[in-house]
């Protein structure tokens, strides 16, 4: 049932982005209110060794922050345990470097109700204009390797804009605590039995996200732990 | 045959070793000086894996190569590396059962710090 009564939160797990955080953080909680969304913005400060975690407060956001920096899946799962423990209705994930517009967001917490998903990926690659042929290939090829090695096809696996149902929230777990976590959690969910829907967005390229942003080599070592992890788990 | 058998089980794991070592290489995760002794290291390998059929026919006939059928070490062997799989197998369940368990406190500790100092 489509409402905007529900209460949501946005989470954006951090890791040295001082630089921008404040702006983001103020981005997603003007947009929001604006949609008439009661919620917070919760920032997980993975162990930065910069002022991430005072620039986030200081823009309103809920502040959590890592003792020891986990990883973007580490900081991830800490965010959606908080929103579990405070029994948030919709949870939203957005990365920190700016790269989401908080429409997209607000856009994302609407359509997860309308199509009734338990688990709304943002695609960058329905619609990727702006995004290197180099980008495009990478996150096509990670999206090929979650077919191959999950059999489940979907056309941007490591997006990091996703919305969570309260469903979601409660039962959703995952293992790895790198940025291969984006297509171990899509598994789980599979595992689960959640249903998993995707909605177009627009990735936003600055300097700033391309310096921050992963390259294709890292896929690789993305490619390595997923491999890993779906070999072992044939022994358990 | 079984030489083309020992080279082609054999290969993707050597692939896999150089592409491990160039990805940890090209993300600055080791040095130089360790990219390129695993480099040479794994060259050695391949190399000898490729040249095994000149090698063995090199040393066939000495005491230590002749073994026509499963022998006795074989046996041992086989049932050690099988029983080694399974200690190595567990141990990696109990690590991961630990790693889990530190990650759900590093969690917990970090939610309920943000809470008692205030998350606003």
């Amino acid at each position: 049932m489509f409402s905007r009564k529900k209460r949501v939160v946005v989470i954006i797990p951090a890791y040295n982005e001082a630089r921008v955080i404040g702006e983001v953080v103020k981005g997603i909680i003007k947009a929001l209110h604006k949609a008439d969304y009661p919620g917070d913005v919760v920032v997980v400060n993975d162990g930065s060794k910069d002022n991430t975690s005072s620039e986030a407060r200081q823009a309103g956001a809920i502040v959590i922050d890592h003792i020891l920096n986990s990883g973007a899946g580490g900081a991830t799962a800490t965010g959606l345990s908080y929103a579990n423990q405070k029994d948030y209705d919709i949870a939203a994930t957005m990365d920190a470097d700016g790269q989401h517009a908080p429409e997209d967001v607000v856009k994302g917490i609407d359509e997860i109700q309308k199509q009734g998903a338990d688990l709304l990926i943002g695609s960058r690659l329905i619609n990727a204009d702006g995004m290197s042929k180099t980008k495009q290939l990478g996150n096509k090829g990670l999206s090929m390797i979650t077919y191959l090695l999950f059999g489940i096809n979907t056309t941007d696996s490591q997006s990091g804009l996703r919305i969570f149902s309260r469903k979601t929230l409660e039962s959703l777990r995952w293992k790895t605590a790198g940025f291969e976590f984006c297509s171990e959690m899509i598994w789980r969910a599979k595992q689960l039995g959640l249903s998993i829907g995707e909605y177009p967005i627009q990735a936003i390229y600055t300097d700033y996200s391309r310096s921050k942003g992963q390259n294709n080599w890292n896929a690789v070592n993305i490619l390595k732990s997923l491999l890993k992890r779906r070999l072992t788990e044939m022994f358990e | 045959m079984r030489y083309v058998v020992l080279v082609l089980l054999n290969l993707p794991i050597i692939l896999l070793a150089f592409v491990n070592i160039l990805t940890q290489y090209k993300m600055r995760r080791v040095t130089k000086a360790r990219f390129r002794h695993q480099i040479i290291l794994w060259s050695i390998i391949l190399i000898v894996l490729i040249f095994s059929f000149p090698l063995y026919n090199y040393l066939v006939g000495k005491p230590i190569l002749d073994s026509r059928e499963l022998s006795l070490f074989d046996i041992v062997q086989t049932t050690a590396l099988v029983f080694m799989f399974y200690i190595i197998n567990r141990q990696r369940q109990q690590i991961e059962q630990t790693e889990r368990m530190v990650r759900d406190l590093h969690q917990e500790i970090s939610i309920k710090l943000s809470e008692n100092n205030g998350p606003r």
